[in-house]
């Protein structure tokens, strides 16, 4: 479909509706940066930044990352805004079907983990867990453009 | 820091204002302060720890910063904030929103030449560079930081008021089968898909195909 963009990992492609994502994600970026005050923390980008996973671990961080956000970031993103919540769970929904494709790569062995995307993955979820729940999800789902950015 | 109380009112609509990455930061006077405000800036990349003063904006009067090159690094998102001084007085630091160079920038026009046959128009587009420190610095096409960049290409016949509306990935664009001895004139856009990005049309640039040598 329109705004659908075929990612290659290697032997795993998958499809993503990468401009529905963002679009969605434009339409509430303020709003949820809004609501997260820490300037000096990111979830996603320190102490080491995304673009500087090889690219033969890629496959395997954004399999984790799409399991992260749909486990443990869209669920704790209520907010008293419907509209708000209408974009996140549209957008949670396009992470669901990414996760599930990921998925299917990872248990065909065509998504495998190195040990470097086993160490970045541990800094995300202790940044994450360095958090409170609602503010480490609202934070999360804030750089939902550092991930987008990185995997294209 | 020899700040006293700080009761003035603070500075408006702080915000960046980007055109193919050269990021300037902008924001309106307190209310109600005549001439004689000054300011200082500071940024910080977001997720770093600390704030950086930008001594080039420290006791401006002026209401804009060039934070292109604090802000060049368009794999990293940022903060700007601004704070004004009076007799003495201060405002609080007024933050912009995060800036993300990369999703927030404009993109300008790109630049069209055209050249013409008797039935044929050749048009090659070329994308605006990225900002750079200076004329020696190296050019990056924006081409390189947004690889799915396309083109819209708009031709124009002026005798029959018919126009063509190409999309090419592509830097070159040959249009075929046209009128000899025709003006036409040709207008282009950038766009980017993801993220979403769209520059405005060029202006036109109009062409005569060749006369029929044959007629």
């Amino acid at each position: 479909t329109a705004g659908n963009k075929i990612f290659h990992f290697g032997s795993c492609r998958i499809s993503v509706s990468v401009t529905e994502i963002r679009s969605g994600f434009a339409a509430i970026k303020a709003n949820i940066q809004a609501r997260d005050p820490i300037r000096t923390l990111s979830i996603l980008s320190y102490p080491h930044s995304l673009h500087k996973v090889k690219s033969s671990d890629r496959c395997c961080i954004t399999y984790q990352l799409f399991n992260f956000y749909v486990d443990k970031v869209f669920k704790h993103c209520k907010t008293e805004d419907s509209y708000v919540n209408r974009k996140i769970s549209s957008i949670a929904n396009s992470f669901l079907s990414v996760k599930r494709k990921l998925g299917q790569c990872h248990e065909q062995n065509k998504c495998m983990c190195g040990q470097e995307s086993t160490e970045k993955f541990k800094q995300i979820l202790a940044n994450y867990e360095g958090l409170n729940v609602t503010s480490a999800a609202i934070k999360s789902l804030g750089e939902l453009d550092i991930l987008l950015d990185w995997m294209e | 820091s020899g700040e006293l109380y700080c009761s003035l009112p603070n500075p408006r609509n702080v915000h960046f204002e980007s055109i193919n990455m050269k990021n300037v930061l902008h924001w309106s006077a307190p209310e109600g302060t005549g001439d004689g405000v000054l300011y200082k800036v500071k940024y910080s990349v977001y997720g770093v720890g600390k704030w950086i003063r930008k001594p080039e904006c420290k006791n401006i009067n002026r209401t804009w910063c060039d934070l292109s090159s604090e802000t060049s690094d368009y794999e990293e998102q940022y903060y700007a904030s601004v704070k004004a001084f009076l007799n003495g007085m201060c405002s609080d630091w007024m933050e912009t929103t995060r800036f993300n160079p990369l999703t927030d920038t404009k993109i300008d026009p790109p630049m069209v030449i055209v050249s013409s046959t008797e039935k044929s128009i050749s048009i090659i587009l070329t994308a605006p560079e990225k900002w750079k420190r200076s004329p020696e610095g190296e050019s990056i096409s924006l081409l390189q930081v947004y690889p799915g960049l396309q083109y819209n290409v708009s031709v124009l016949n002026k005798k029959t008021k018919k126009r063509w509306l190409f999309s090419v990935s592509n830097n070159t664009l040959v249009v075929p089968w046209l009128e000899p001895g025709t003006a036409y004139c040709v207008s282009a856009q950038i766009y980017v898909t993801t993220p979403l990005l769209h520059s405005g049309f060029s202006k036109e640039y109009c062409i005569a195909t060749l006369k029929d040598k044959t007629a």
